[in-house]
């Protein structure tokens, strides 16, 4: 009896401790459950480095989650998975496709000096350059809003379309052919991949890179229709600034500033600045930048470049309402189940059903209290382990009551019959329970994301539900045993069932 | 103890194994056909249709801001037909040295009296991701942005999940056989895996016919609900093979069939009650759970449903044949 009250305190204390800890902590809800998106970024060896290692692997996810960081996004999460993928997940209803597009590209901001000799080339190719990215710029959607609102006063009118035998002029210019069947918005893209490829190959080496950054900003233009984007330089990146321009100026070659091999801006340096170049270390960059454009690249350009390039190789949404829906009608419908089993349990097992459905909710509470503690993040394959848990557990209830049923069809006095039922149903349970732990661990430490938290759901439920079957169940049922009002057959088996004379 | 109901079982399996045999062996033969087919089928080309998640690529799901019950106006009629026309027209842009992706290959499927559609194109960037929604929103709009969902899958990410849940599988299977033949016998441990691979092969032969019939796809849930069937097939198993071991030494005067007969008998009840609560909630999760979980839950519930048939049917009346006493 001194046994069974100390069981008794245990079970009471742990179920008290967990109800408090579900209280304060909560469960952790998967991005499938409560709605967000989640990207995968594979990290690309490139160069001499054949293989990302782990230190390149943090690096990258350093300057990305400076980047995170600087999207303002709330309760985003980056994690490294394997050796060489990082995942990031941002829940709610959050726009997946700036992140990825932000933390997508690589934003290596180069300043590169025009070859000597190239002026005339280049003279040619600049203006073609511009009007090419005027009419883009007038093509995007919202563009064209914005720039009707505020007219820019004393500028001339930018370009919004371009006529046909222009188009044409300028592809037989630069030598190439017009996909049949194309639109204007696919022609002119393909002209500015072609004149920023001439226009790069007329630039010499990088002699300023953006690791000499101690802060971007963004500002309006002049013309208040588009948005440049302002540097500061450390002193050494200062002191380059100052040689680069000064290089330069009153020589009619341009400043190239290159991002990843996109050259966003051309600037030439005024004579002025021959004695001296331009100092004070800070610049700035005029590309037409739209408002988000601008932000993104001041995020970029913060965070710095990426040691390595990466590649989004997934993009999973989730509405927030999708995920909202699920829930609500999984959980209904769960809990649904939930109640027919111990309906089942109570009607098939009497008075062993009720203390069975007692310990079973029991092990409810202490399985959702392990998530909150550990934590584990429920998902839809966790839920399911978590059923499959749930099962084996009524299971292992309903081996040892059909044990105890048989004891005492057979004629053994209740308390017997308990005990023996217990220990019957003993190793079958264990070997059940062992073989589906054995499963666990295998699908942990080989499977992929996903089944991993199917993996840990399951071990989890397995685990607890040998310690209720065996500890829960049989004290609840001692328990009760000791009052004599309880110690009655038929609470435990319909009378038509008993053996005759036992009754 | 048990001696006075093992003398009459009530049931006795093994006088009707060849029923048994004869129900299981056609349901894998029809299995093995539906997975041949599927793999002749020249749209599919492998076991099962394999959805997004194995493939790689795009899905766009967008709801229609009409119809339904707060919406006055029903929606104006939509066809898949009309969708894919449109998006072959649809000219995307690619990153320079890239070729934009060739929409002609997208599927679209309408659901839900057009209120809303799936679409299953190539893989495509988040730029081009948007143009195909904007594009959507002009001819079909306005869509509504809480509905919106777009999962892009790298091809590699699939291949890798397969490779690890199979390997992960093959890994289990062994470990498992290894402790059975060590808590019981070499001859059990072959059973039990008989069993697993009867009731995944029922499991996949569905989803098979599925595909072919009403172009179910497998998913990655597909592939945990697989492993949860395992599972749940080997402890099932397990179970009367406890209590075959226990009547063993019981009646050991008695012939295998006899033993085995009292031993299924015995755990019958058992069988059939714990199936039962585990297809309960299953049930429920199918009929009333949320769309993401019904093929999942149908997996499950045929899945434990054939697990335990096999475990009562298949187990014990192939026992008899492999052991003499």
């Amino acid at each position: 009896m001194a046994r069974q009250q100390g069981w008794l305190a245990l079970i009471l204390a742990l179920a008290i401790a967990s109800a408090a800890l579900l209280a304060s902590y909560g469960l952790q809800l998967g991005l499938d459950l409560r709605g967000g998106s989640q990207l995968t970024l594979q990290v690309m060896p490139s160069g001499s480095i054949k293989t990302v290692e782990q230190e390149q692997l943090e690096a990258v996810k350093e300057v990305l989650e400076r980047r995170v960081n600087g999207l303002g996004v709330s309760e985003s999460t980056l994690q490294t998975v394997g050796s060489d993928q990082l995942v990031l997940q941002l829940p709610g209803e959050q726009d997946p496709t700036r992140a990825a597009k932000v933390l997508g590209s690589t934003a290596l901001l180069e300043f590169r000096e025009q070859k000597p000799g190239s002026e005339k080339e280049m003279n040619g190719l600049l203006p073609l350059k511009r009007q090419v990215e005027a009419v883009l710029f007038a093509r995007r959607p919202g563009a064209q809003a914005a720039a009707s609102n505020t007219p820019a006063p004393g500028q001339p009118a930018k370009p919004t379309t371009i006529s046909e035998a222009d188009m044409a002029k300028a592809f037989s210019a630069l030598g190439l052919k017009i996909p049949a069947g194309s639109g204007e918005v696919d022609q002119l893209e393909i002209l500015q991949a072609e004149v920023n490829r001439r226009v790069i190959n007329l630039y010499g080496p990088p002699l300023l890179t953006g690791k000499e950054l101690t802060s971007a900003g963004r500002q309006q233009d002049r013309t208040g229709t588009a948005w440049e984007v302002t540097l500061n330089f450390n002193r050494e990146g200062a002191e380059k600034f100052a040689s680069l321009t000064q290089s330069i100026a009153g020589t009619g070659r341009v400043l190239g500033i290159v991002l990843d091999g996109r050259s966003i801006s051309e600037a030439t340096v005024g004579p002025e600045f021959k004695a001296a170049g331009i100092t004070g270390g800070s610049a700035s960059i005029f590309g037409n930048f739209s408002t988000e454009e601008a932000r993104d690249l001041e995020v970029q350009l913060r965070g710095g470049s990426l040691p390595l390039p990466v590649k989004i190789v997934e993009v999973r949404t989730v509405g927030p309402s999708l995920g909202a829906d699920n829930i609500r009608s999984s959980l209904i419908a769960g809990v649904a189940g939930l109640v027919l089993v111990a309906l089942f349990m109570v009607f098939t097992y009497r008075l062993p059903g009720f203390v069975a459905v007692l310990a079973l909710s029991l092990y409810s509470l202490f399985n959702l209290a392990i998530y909150a503690l550990i934590p584990v993040t429920l998902t839809l394959p966790g839920i399911a382990g978590f059923i499959l848990s749930v099962g084996m557990a009524v299971d292992a209830n309903v081996l040892i009551f059909e044990r105890v049923k048989e004891e005492l069809r057979s004629g053994n006095t209740l308390i017997r019959s308990i005990d023996t039922g217990f220990s019957l149903a003993f190793s079958s349970i264990l070997d059940g329970h062992i073989t589906g732990l054995i499963s666990c661990v295998a699908l942990f430490f080989l499977g992929t994301g996903l089944v991993k938290g199917f993996a840990v759901t399951l071990a989890i439920g397995l685990l607890l539900s040998l310690f209720t079957a065996l500890t829960c169940t049989r004290t609840l049922l001692r328990l009760l045993m000791s009052y004599p009002s309880l110690r009655r057959l038929p609470y435990f088996l319909p009378a038509r069932e008993l053996p005759s004379g036992a009754a | 103890m048990t001696v006075a109901s093992s003398l009459s079982p009530r049931f006795r399996i093994n006088s009707h194994r060849w029923l048994a045999w004869i129900g299981s062996g056609l349901a894998c033969l029809l299995s093995v056909i539906g997975l041949v087919l599927c793999w002749l089928q020249p749209s599919i080309h492998s076991p099962l249709k394999p959805g997004l998640d194995f493939t790689g690529g795009t899905q766009i799901q967008v709801v229609r801001a009409c119809g339904g019950g707060s919406q006055p106006q029903p929606c104006p009629a939509i066809s898949a037909d009309t969708i894919r026309q449109q998006l072959t027209a649809l000219r995307l842009s690619a990153p320079a040295a890239e070729q934009p992706p060739n929409l002609s290959s997208a599927s679209a499927q309408v659901l839900d009296q057009g209120r809303s559609l799936v679409l299953r194109l190539p893989a495509l960037d988040s730029d081009q991701a948007k143009a195909v929604l904007d594009d959507l929103n002009r001819s079909i709009g306005p869509l509504k942005a809480e509905g919106t969902a777009v999962d892009t899958i790298g091809p590699t990410l699939g291949s890798r999940l397969l490779q690890g849940s199979l390997i992960s599988l093959l890994v289990s299977f062994a470990a498992i056989a290894i402790y059975i033949s060590f808590r019981y016998s070499g001859v059990f441990a072959f059973l039990a895996l008989v069993c697993l691979l009867h009731d995944v092969l029922i499991t996949c032969g569905l989803f098979a016919w599925l595909g072919l019939l009403r172009g179910i796809e497998v998913d990655s849930l597909f592939a945990v609900s697989l492993i949860t069937v395992a599972g749940y097939s080997v402890t099932d198993t397990v179970v009367v093979f406890d209590r075959i071991r226990e009547q063993r030494k019981a009646l050991a005067h008695l012939p295998v069939i006899e033993q085995v007969d009292v031993a299924v008998d015995a755990t019958l009840t058992r069988s059939l009650y714990t199936s039962l609560t585990t297809l309960l909630p299953l049930l429920a999760l199918m009929f009333f759970g949320g769309s993401t979980l019904f093929w999942f839950s149908v997996a499950l519930a045929v899945g434990i449903a054939v697990g335990s048939w096999s475990s009562i049917g298949i187990a014990p009346t192939l026992l008899p044949l492999m052991i003499r006493r």
